[in-house]
């Protein structure tokens, strides 16, 4: 009887031993890779929650000790964010009022958080600047402006905020633009205005190419995913949305987009938010990887993302209820077979790569408008198929 | 005798016609020798102090005549309008200051779109071409004269720009914009203009509002330009009290050579010098002579008036081509300020006074600007917003949570982060355990 009892004792010291040093591995393998690779979240609606609750007045806000969002400081740090793309957005309520005005103040309050805390972020607009703010161990702090109401179908706007450092645009949110269709579309709750994007909408395309700035395709329908992928001479991202294959809701990407998208070497960046996750008001952790998995199988690691959304929505998976919980996710691929390299790929280095693709379309541009100026042939060559889509949708090169 | 004095008549009288041909001939050569050589030294002294012009609306004609479609033109030669790059070199014009100016009509519409792309328009034509350069600070400004550029800077035309907004104009000045006048020919709902145009947010005693210092707080501290061009009489008073940095009259000239209630009032002109600041001569007919024609004698008189009310050192040139209908005779175009300069030469202004009006007096405002700027570094941006009675209108929306977007969940503080491994492996610890003691 004792032996037995010495025995079992020993069996069960053992085993524990075992799941407490595999659980520790993981983790301590997952904080590494995420030293080494920076953890890019695609969409964060901070901004908002600064608007709604504080009406954007900072001074009134300590970012360490905040409690009412799922974003703070030591959040970001226990998380190991190392870059976010911060959403400024204001709701389609705005659109054909004062939507440009509102999305100025939205981004003026990014660069305002960047400088009232210096020592936690900076502000970027650059797949360099990433790169340098990881080194730094600062967050790198980005700007994506969500839905295209907020340009008031205007390029000179859009340029304009790319001037002011946006370096993404979604789109749509979830209402029509005068040039694009929103998901909402997809559900038959709204008719299509455009069959996708209209004459303008792609032009919008090619002027963003030009820019240099991220396509975001999360909130439209899946004919505007389609012609994007059609015509965009750069890589696109989705911000925040997951798989249709794993949760058939219309803020997701279906299959046949997923692998378009590894064609076009974009990203989709995972949507945390439970009613994308599981089609339901709940979910766990573990239902978030499933999407991550779903994505490697039908497409590959290569264009997988995070996209949190945390702060935009309000029910949020058991066990990622906040910026914070993020390494638990990165552990719980590992735990399903993920290689680092694959961990990595997800965590940044698609987006980075996505990110130098578009700015090589844009120096790219810029060499022809330069060529076009000089009359030098020989860069145009490569360009040509470029002036053809310039020509197809009556877009003028600059003369200079 | 006779035919000999006769012929020494003769002689006499055609001697004084030679003589007076020559007297005449030699005067006229005198003239042409000194008109020549003053033309020369205007030119002469515009070559080593090119101008830096105040006010210039090109960019309202490129929206106007092209829909800001620079690909249609080429802006070394444009028609129809005074102002293009041949002529801004013809005429020394080495720096102007771009206005972005959008409609009153647009106010609390889609001024601020429209507002962003003129800015747009004005940067895509000063880094498209090479003859020109943007520049956004004093130094900037030097050293694109030493590199033979002509630097463009970018003024907002109108307070109703920023849509009474502090962040839209902390935007504004990221992208570029180092000068706004605080009004157009219309009210905003913190400032009052000279115009009663348009019959919007008229206020008693209360010309510039609580929100309107602190939009000329936020400019201190940002390190913009406060320009008071088109404000009434008492909002540039009112200004003058409460700017900390030098304030400028960007397009205006002597209400009392010419009393249009675009011009200045000597009194206000003796508070713009305790200010330090700068008015910068409108050149436009009706604001000169009150009239549709005017001269450059004229012009000149607003130069000479306002030298003596408050010096040389607090004046400046802000032309205004571009917009308005109708310049002086000799100043069209951009191509002409060397014929202005010349009348001052020709008046005994001196080549000093004369540079520092040319370039040296905006440059001492714009880095007095700066340096008001340095001092308040470490003030944070303002966070005052406009009391929402003074502003309300239907398209300015309070904004509440729509269904998507709401309020963020309750914090759950358990971290319950799934351990599969574990649980399992607890499962064949109970069994193992359980089979060695059944096996007992």
């Amino acid at each position: 009887m004792l032996t037995k009892v010495v025995l079992a004792s020993c069996v069960v010291l053992w085993i524990s031993s075992c799941a407490v040093n595999s659980a520790e591995d993981l983790m301590t393998r997952a904080l590494r890779l995420m030293s080494e690779t920076p953890l890019i979240d695609g969409h964060n609606d901070l901004p908002w929650q600064f608007r709604k609750q504080f009406n954007n007045e900072l001074n009134k806000v300590d970012l360490h000790t905040l409690s009412t969002t799922h974003t703070n400081i030591p959040k970001i740090k226990e998380g190991r964010l190392s870059a976010q793309f911060w959403s400024a957005y204001v709701p389609c309520d705005t659109q054909y009022k004062d939507a440009v005005r509102q999305t100025l103040e939205q981004i003026d309050v990014v660069h305002r958080m960047c400088e009232k805390y210096p020592e936690t972020f900076m502000f970027a607009s650059s797949s360099k600047e990433i790169r340098d703010a990881f080194a730094m161990n600062k967050v790198a702090s980005l700007i994506g402006v969500e839905g295209g109401h907020s340009i008031d179908s205007s390029l000179g706007t859009l340029r304009t905020m790319y001037q002011l450092g946006v370096r993404y645009l979604t789109l749509t949110h979830s209402c029509n633009t005068p040039w694009a269709d929103n998901w909402l579309v997809d559900t038959g709750s709204e008719p299509s205005e455009h069959n996708g994007l209209s004459l303008f909408g792609k032009q919008l395309i090619l002027e963003m190419n030009r820019l240099g700035m991220l396509i975001d395709l999360a909130h439209v329908t899946v004919t505007v995913m389609n012609q994007v992928l059609d015509m965009s001479q750069a890589p696109v991202i989705f911000s925040h949305s997951s798989a249709y294959g794993v949760c058939p809701h219309k803020r997701n990407v279906p299959d046949e987009v997923l692998k378009r998208v590894v064609k076009k070497k974009g990203v989709v960046m995972v949507n945390f938010y439970n009613d994308y996750v599981t089609c339901s008001k709940t979910a766990n952790l573990s239902d978030v990887a499933d999407h991550f998995d779903y994505i490697k199988k039908v497409a590959g690691a290569d264009i997988i993302g995070f996209g949190g959304d945390y702060d935009g929505v309000t029910r949020l998976p058991e066990g990622l209820e906040d910026v914070s919980k993020v390494p638990n996710l990165v552990v719980e691929l590992l735990r399903r077979g993920w290689t680092d390299e694959e961990v990595k790929a997800a965590l940044g280095n698609n987006l980075l790569r996505v990110f130098e693709g578009v700015e090589r379309v844009r120096n790219e541009h810029t060499q022809l408008n330069s060529a076009h100026v000089s009359g030098y042939a020989g860069s145009t060559i490569r360009l040509i198929p470029l002036l053809y889509l310039y020509d197809k949708y009556e877009i003028q090169v600059s003369s200079g | 005798m006779n035919m000999l004095s006769r012929k020494t008549v003769k002689s006499v009288s055609s001697s004084f016609w030679m003589q007076s041909l020559v007297a005449l001939v030699v005067f006229c050569l005198c003239h042409l020798v000194c008109g020549y050589s003053e033309r020369d030294r205007a030119h002469d002294l515009m070559s080593r102090y090119p101008l830096i012009d105040g006010h210039n609306d090109l960019a309202l004609q490129l929206r106007i005549l092209h829909n800001n479609r620079l690909s249609q033109i080429d802006l070394h030669n444009v028609s129809k309008v005074a102002t293009d790059i041949s002529r801004l070199q013809a005429g020394h014009v080495q720096a102007q200051v771009f206005a972005v100016y959008v409609m009153c009509g647009a106010q609390q519409k889609d001024a601020v779109r429209l507002t962003l792309e003129q800015i747009d328009v004005v940067r895509r034509m000063c880094t498209e071409y090479q003859d020109f350069e943007l520049v956004t600070s004093a130094q900037e400004l030097k050293n694109s004269e030493m590199r033979h550029k002509i630097a463009c800077l970018i003024s907002v035309e109108g307070g109703h720009s920023i849509d009474s907004s502090l962040p839209t104009l902390r935007m504004l000045y990221q992208l570029g914009v180092r000068s706004m006048a605080l009004t157009h020919t219309c009210n905003t709902p913190w400032a009052e203009s000279s115009s009663k145009l348009y019959n919007v947010f008229q206020r008693q005693n209360n010309s510039l509002t609580e929100f309107g210092k602190a939009v000329v707080d936020e400019m201190n501290r940002l390190g913009m330009i406060v320009d008071v061009s088109h404000t009434s009489w008492d909002t540039a008073l009112a200004v003058l009290k409460h700017s900390k940095a030098s304030v400028i009259f960007s397009h205006s000239s002597s209400y009392s050579i010419c009393n249009h209630s675009r011009n200045v009032p000597d009194w206000l002109l003796h508070e713009l010098k305790k200010n330090r600041g700068l008015i910068m001569v409108n050149l436009h007919s009706k604001f000169i002579s009150c009239r549709d024609e005017a001269n450059i004698s004229r012009v000149a008189d607003h130069f000479d008036y306002i030298k003596k009310m408050i010096g040389a050192e607090s004046i400046g040139i802000g032309g205004d081509f571009e917009g308005a209908v109708g310049f002086p005779k000799g100043l069209e175009d951009v191509s002409k300020y060397p014929a202005l300069i010349q009348e001052l030469l020709q008046r005994n202004w001196t080549e000093n006074e004369l540079a520092d009006v040319l370039r040296r007096n905006f440059l001492r405002v714009f880095e007095e600007v700066e340096r008001v700027r340095d001092q308040l570094s470490s003030k944070r941006p303002s966070e005052i917003q406009i009391p929402l009675e003074e502003v309300q209108n239907p398209c300015r929306l309070v904004l509440t949570p729509p269904d998507v977007k709401g309020l963020p969940s309750d914090q759950n503080s358990s971290s319950s982060a799934e351990h599969r491994s574990p649980c399992l492996l607890i499962l064949v610890t109970v069994l193992l355990l359980s089979i060695l003691f059944v096996t007992e």
